[in-house]
């Protein structure tokens, strides 16, 4: 029992933990996998000690500890999990299932690219492949913000029926020790009630779900679940300033840092935000005027947010640690797509940095900067590297 | 901010190494960031560990590509690519039974060296070095003071408490009668 605020020196990955602990899930069905299982060695470590009490299943695969929370949250209780890279590529079926049965799980991902060939390094293609899954999908840069965003997605996704995923990268998050405070059971309960759903699964009362519906039936639910994720963007935003509040912390859906009269803005997501804070402020004290926008909900997609935080910027570049071969940067399209048919329209910059884990330091933000200020806009992703 | 690179191989403890002096400088109410890359969590492979500390929080999430101090596990390791980013300011250990001038292909670097196996050896460690290295690393540093980082090893150490807080001393104690030592 945590009985007040405590600063503790805690990796990404642990970080995770405690917050799904503070959560007070009743069932964790998890599948160990480089470099998620810290947060898996942790939460089994912390029921050991009585500070957790839940059910913690190891299942033979991802895709049955999935249908295991699918089940367990379907059963009425709060539910918990976490996976990386090939352990979330196995659980792709069910995830679309969850979102179907409007089940509110909370998983973490550590992003790691996907084989083959083969690697452990930073990438957020896996969790970018999820996209039209039906999950919120949050994207986080540091082990206080991920602990805290799990407990943000539990109150967010229990208000609107949708699982919700909190994504940090491999090793520069999730193997990252840091200083985090780790709020008190009793701030936490404050914040996040107990999970009681209106409707539930019992044998008792003659429930059951998945059974086959007509043209018009799944129509119907795919509008329903389209309605909860807009309503997502005012519950998510509420949870966060709310979280704020009690804890003095609160990171906003779309951060915008330093952004006023900036040449240029970056937008990333993820550990390279942090990253371009140090960068941004470098070359502000240099005189070039350069502000950062993290978008840290990916899922739903803030459109508006975006559009009123871009328009009239005189240049924009979007960094991206992924590719989706035939296309370029997910971020990079999502923006575009986003600002189509904007008046005042900024000239978009797409660079694929930092793809397979490459590092991305803020000498080459700034590199970046100058080239996107120097050069015309292209319409494809631009590669970074070598 | 100070920056630290640790190099060595899976199993010779880096990444503990790095673990340990960042809890002992979060004890003297440092901001603290430890983080390790490596391919597979397996014996013998590459590992480097990443360590910065500061007095604000840390917002960096990268690789250190212009280290104040290396901690090199293996002098096998020491080559080019290792010392990228270092310069005659670099402060740089290197675990080896031979004197730092056998590196002298490096002379415009600042290389101690310090027997990790020795000191182990001779505090019943056997082969278990990082204690006796992380003492050294740290009376080259100037910094955490030996009594926190004693403290940090003293409940970090799995086994051997004992043994690796002595091992540790005599590490740190050699590298202050190091010439040129802060």
């Amino acid at each position: 029992m945590i009985s007040k605020p405590t600063a503790m020196l805690l990796t990404g990955n642990h970080a995770v933990s405690y917050g799904a602990m503070l959560a007070r899930p009743k069932v964790i069905p998890i599948y160990p996998i480089t470099p998620q299982t810290p947060i898996a060695e942790k939460l089994t470590e912390l029921q050991l000690s009585g500070a957790l009490e839940a059910e913690t299943m190891t299942p033979e695969s991802e895709h049955s500890a999935m249908a295991a929370c699918i089940t367990a949250s379907l059963a009425g209780v709060r539910v918990f999990t976490a996976t990386a890279s090939q352990g979330l590529m196995l659980m792709h079926e069910m995830l679309h299932y969850a979102s179907g049965a409007r089940a509110p799980i909370v998983m973490a991902n550590v992003n790691r690219t996907i084989g083959s060939p083969w690697g452990f390094w930073p990438d957020q293609t896996d969790s970018l492949a999820q996209r039209d899954t039906g999950w919120i999908h949050y994207y986080t840069e540091s082990a206080q913000e991920s602990l805290d965003t799990v407990l943000q997605a539990y109150r967010t996704a229990e208000q609107v029926s949708l699982p919700a995923m909190v994504i940090h990268e491999a090793f520069y998050v999730s193997h990252s020790l840091e200083v985090v405070e780790v709020p008190s059971h009793a701030m936490v309960d404050s914040y996040l009630p107990p999970f009681t759903p209106e409707i539930m699964l019992d044998p008792s009362i003659n429930r059951s779900w998945g059974n086959v519906v007509n043209q018009e039936m799944f129509w119907r639910h795919r509008k329903y679940l389209g309605e909860a994720m807009e309503q997502t963007l005012e519950v998510a935003a509420k949870a966060d300033a709310q979280w704020k509040e009690l804890t003095g912390r609160g990171y906003e859906l779309v951060e915008a840092y330093r952004c006023a009269d900036a040449e240029v803005i970056i937008v990333t997501m993820g550990s390279m935000a942090g990253t371009t804070r140090e960068a941004v402020d470098m070359m502000r004290a240099r005189g070039l005027a350069a502000g950062l926008l993290k978008v840290r909900l990916f899922r739903p997609f803030p459109v508006q947010k975006l559009q009123s935080l871009l328009k009239g910027v005189p240049r924009v570049m979007i960094m991206d640690r992924n590719f989706s071969p035939g296309l370029g940067g997910v971020l990079h399209q999502e923006v575009k797509a986003a600002l189509y048919g904007m008046k005042k329209a900024p000239p978009l910059y797409g660079y694929l940095v930092g793809v397979g884990g490459l590092n991305v330091s803020p000498a080459l933000i700034e590199k970046l900067v100058r080239r996107t200020l120097r050069e015309k806009a292209e319409i494809n992703s631009i590669w970074v590297g070598e | 901010m100070l920056q630290i690179r640790m190099h060595g191989r899976g199993g010779q403890g880096a990444q503990m190494a790095a673990q340990i002096l960042a809890t002992a400088f979060f004890r003297e109410g440092k901001y603290v960031q430890a983080f390790a890359t490596y391919g597979g969590a397996r014996r013998g492979t590459a590992v480097s560990s990443f360590l910065r500390i500061a007095d604000r929080p840390i917002r960096l999430r990268c690789d250190i590509e212009d280290p104040d101090a290396i901690l090199c596990f293996d002098a096998s390791l020491l080559e080019d690519k290792l010392l990228k980013g270092a310069t005659e300011k670099t402060l740089i250990l290197v675990n080896s039974t031979m004197p730092p001038e056998a590196f002298k292909e490096f002379d415009s670097l600042k290389i101690f060296t310090v027997d990790g196996k020795s000191i182990a050896g001779r505090n019943g460690l056997g082969r278990i070095v990082n204690s006796a290295l992380l003492g050294a690393f740290a009376g080259l540093l100037g910094a955490p003071a030996f009594q926190n980082l004693q403290s940090v090893v003293e409940e970090m150490s799995p086994v051997k408490v004992k043994e690796n807080v002595s091992s540790c001393l005599e590490g740190y104690e050699l590298a202050r009668t190091i010439k040129g030592v802060a």
